[in-house]
């Protein structure tokens, strides 16, 4: 009962705090904002804690991991994404970039908060750990390559400030280039290796779950145009020396593909790989 | 009040009189003690190459400022040079807001000056080293450093480069993370692609190669800069390998054109090269900008660079100023609680509160004939009590107040009978 209550309360709130917190990132990189840029990391910190605690109390009362709806999934992404900058701020002590990454958190947690249902009867297959290992893959997949997009796309706003001399707050602010490409580039490799890695056991999985199975799913499909793209944009930076502006784009027009990939056939397409 | 300040600064003087005034670490060491001995009861001496500035407390306020200057000029010789119209002197709260206005950065030629915090600081220490500091001083100190680092953190007074040089090192640590993983090419020897290198140098760049029509200026640079010569008619070539590349060439035609450019930009596999063309005519033709990863600025650019950051930097003065105006009430705050008049009000208050709390207390347990008595009893003893001590604060001052021995009497005073800071009364 209390953990329902909890629960209730968390759901509504985390939307909230995931716009305080953008809105304390924003002002740290917009304004002087000295008090608060001091406040931003505890505050993260705990909001990253409820989160989780959130996540686990859904496990508990729902008796399955929050992975079995897309808006399940996405409050799993906001809190890995949340996790993933808390970790690269530490990391390299750059906060710059908060606001950037936390708006993507909040735009997840509150679609997921407003749509999310509870779900106590999932079919048997939800319950089995390989599901598990394969949405735990993906999710940390479309983390880093979500990351790899904003960091590409603070990128771009730079060089273009810098070409154009025209030095705003995104010059004062923003890291050098080769670190924002760096990042991007860390970030789009750990993305791709890791999405890999779901695609794997979902290749290997899926057929024995599912009657339905088909290599030609619109989903598994789009999964694989992404994973190629990918691919093709890794190897050309490493054989062809792509570098800077180019691989950045790169970067954003995979996001692109993705997010299409996702909304067509999740909303549009059927397929027998949809969430519940 | 004694504070008092005198000086030149490049605001009354030219640089050949301020760099007569110029007084080095030795010298200071010699003067200040002499100026303590005549003058002041504590007092330091900041000297730069933008200002030779006196600040101290005064042993006999009514001390005609010429002689302090003239022991000045005795010591550097500059009569000849230096005229009394090029000293400015202050007093009281102006003495303190002119130090303020140096520490924070808005008296200097370049407004929002990093160093002169470091070179105060410097003067206290060396005045700390010839035993010229006092209570105020000291105190002074706290307060101006004070001041330096709060404009430092709360605006954005020093912030962007004010300079060519440094407005294109402040670009290159825009494009590349770790500069001494990063070579510079310099080409030609003008004086502000010199002062760049020089700046890169400081910045920890990883290489140095240097491009002169005259190979013995280049190699003089590179003895003094260190790293490489490279051959004039090589320096295409050598784009190759630079990622930061600072030209200065008297050419009456472009040196570098934007087929060379884009050939070496695919020969250096498209990594990013920052070209800094400071040469007019310019070296580098502007067409070359569009080519991708190649950031081309001129001494045009980077002018516009350096005149929206001065802007900018005006633009912080209200900020500074109020920063100012809150150091100097806190300051006078803790100065006045120092002076004798209101330190004996304060003591004299603190022991009535006292007195009168004890008697209101006990008098029921009086006679009402004899309550008279006891409030006369009771204040005669307290203004016994306070005689002496009172007394010998007052000879203490004769000499006005702010000498520094009358300062320490009324700070262990204050002190011993937690008498506070007369903020109260400030209020």
């Amino acid at each position: 009962m209390v953990t329902r209550l909890l629960i209730d309360i968390l759901v509504i709130a985390l939307p909230f705090l995931y716009a305080g917190l953008v809105a304390a990132y924003g002002i740290a990189f917009f304004g002087k904002g000295g008090a608060v840029k001091r406040l931003t990391r505890p505050y993260i910190a705990l909001l990253l804690v409820l989160h989780i605690v959130y996540l686990g109390m859904r496990t508990i009362a729902f008796d399955h991991p929050p992975i079995t709806s897309v808006f399940e999934i996405m409050t799993l992404l906001a809190a890995a994404m949340t996790m993933a900058y808390l970790y690269i701020e530490f990391r390299t002590n750059i906060r710059n970039t908060g606001f950037f990454i936390l708006i993507l958190s909040l735009v997840f947690q509150t679609v997921s908060s407003l749509f999310i249902k509870d779900l106590t009867v999932i079919p048997e297959y939800l319950h089995s750990k390989v599901l598990g290992f394969h949405v735990s893959a993906a999710l940390l997949g479309y983390t880093g390559i979500s990351l790899a997009a904003v960091y590409g796309l603070l990128y771009l706003m730079l060089y273009h400030e810098i070409k154009s001399s025209r030095f705003g707050v995104i010059y004062s602010r923003l890291p050098d280039l080769e670190t924002l490409e760096s990042m991007s580039h860390r970030a789009e490799v750990f993305g791709f290796v890791t999405l890999s890695v779901a695609m794997m056991i979902g290749l290997f999985w899926l057929p024995r779950v599912f009657r339905e199975f088909s290599y030609f799913d619109p989903k598994l499909v789009g999964t694989f145009a992404v994973w190629v793209l990918y691919a093709i944009g890794l190897t050309a930076k490493r054989t062809l020396g792509w570098q800077g502006r180019k691989t950045m784009i790169l970067s954003l027009v995979g996001f692109a593909f993705v997010f299409l990939s996702m909304t067509v056939t999740n909303i549009y397409l059927s397929s027998f790989h949809t969430f519940h | 009040m004694n504070l008092f300040s005198v000086g030149i600064s490049h605001h009354t003087a030219s640089v050949d009189v301020r760099e007569r005034m110029w007084l080095s670490a030795d010298e200071a060491r010699t003067v200040l003690p002499a100026l303590k001995e005549q003058f002041f009861s504590e007092c330091m001496l900041v000297s730069t190459c933008n200002r030779t500035e006196l600040y101290g407390v005064l042993r006999d306020p009514v001390v005609n400022e010429a002689r302090i200057t003239g022991l000045l000029l005795d010591a550097k010789h500059a009569e000849d040079i230096v005229r009394p119209d090029h000293f400015i002197a202050h007093r009281a709260g102006a003495a303190v807001h002119q130090l303020f206005k140096v520490a924070a950065g808005i008296d200097s030629m370049v407004i929002g000056d990093i160093q002169i915090l470091n070179q105060v600081k410097e003067a206290f220490q060396a005045a700390g080293e010839q035993h010229t500091m006092g209570p105020v001083m000291n105190r002074l100190m706290q307060a101006t450093l004070h001041v330096g680092k709060r404009v430092r953190t709360e605006t954005s007074l020093c912030e962007g480069a004010v300079s060519v040089s440094y407005a294109a090192v402040e670009l290159a640590s825009k494009i590349f993370a770790d500069l001494s993983r990063k070579s510079a090419l310099l080409i030609g020897a003008g004086e502000t692609g010199e002062l760049t290198m020089k700046h890169l140098v400081g910045k920890g760049i990883g290489h140095v190669s240097v491009a002169n029509r005259t190979r013995a200026r280049a190699e003089a640079l590179v003895a003094d800069l260190g790293g490489s010569v490279v051959d004039y008619e090589h320096i295409v070539d050598a784009l190759r390998t630079a990622d930061i590349v600072v030209t200065s060439v008297n050419s009456p035609t472009y040196v570098v054109g934007p087929d060379d450019v884009h050939s070496v930009m695919r020969q250096r596999g498209n990594n990013p090269l920052f070209i800094i063309d400071i040469g007019v005519p310019r070296n580098v033709n502007p067409a070359a900008r569009k080519i991708e990863n190649l950031f081309l600025y001129d001494i045009d650019s980077l002018n516009a660079i350096v005149d929206r950051n001065l802007e900018k930097r005006k633009r912080e003065l209200p900020h500074v100023t109020t920063i100012l105006r809150e150091e100097l009430v806190e300051f006078f705050r803790w100065y006045r609680s120092l002076e004798v008049a209101p330190a004996i009000q304060d003591l004299r208050d603190t022991f009535e509160q006292i007195r009168a709390g004890e008697v209101e207390k006990n008098i029921n347990r009086f006679r009402a004939e004899d309550r008279d008595l006891v409030e006369l009893v009771t204040r005669r003893i307290v203004n016994k009590l306070l005689h002496h001590p009172l007394t010998a604060l007052k000879e203490g001052s004769e000499n006005g107040n702010g000498t520094s021995e009358s300062l320490t009497r009324v700070k262990v005073l204050r002190e011993l009978f937690g008498i506070g800071t007369g903020t109260k009364r400030d209020e």
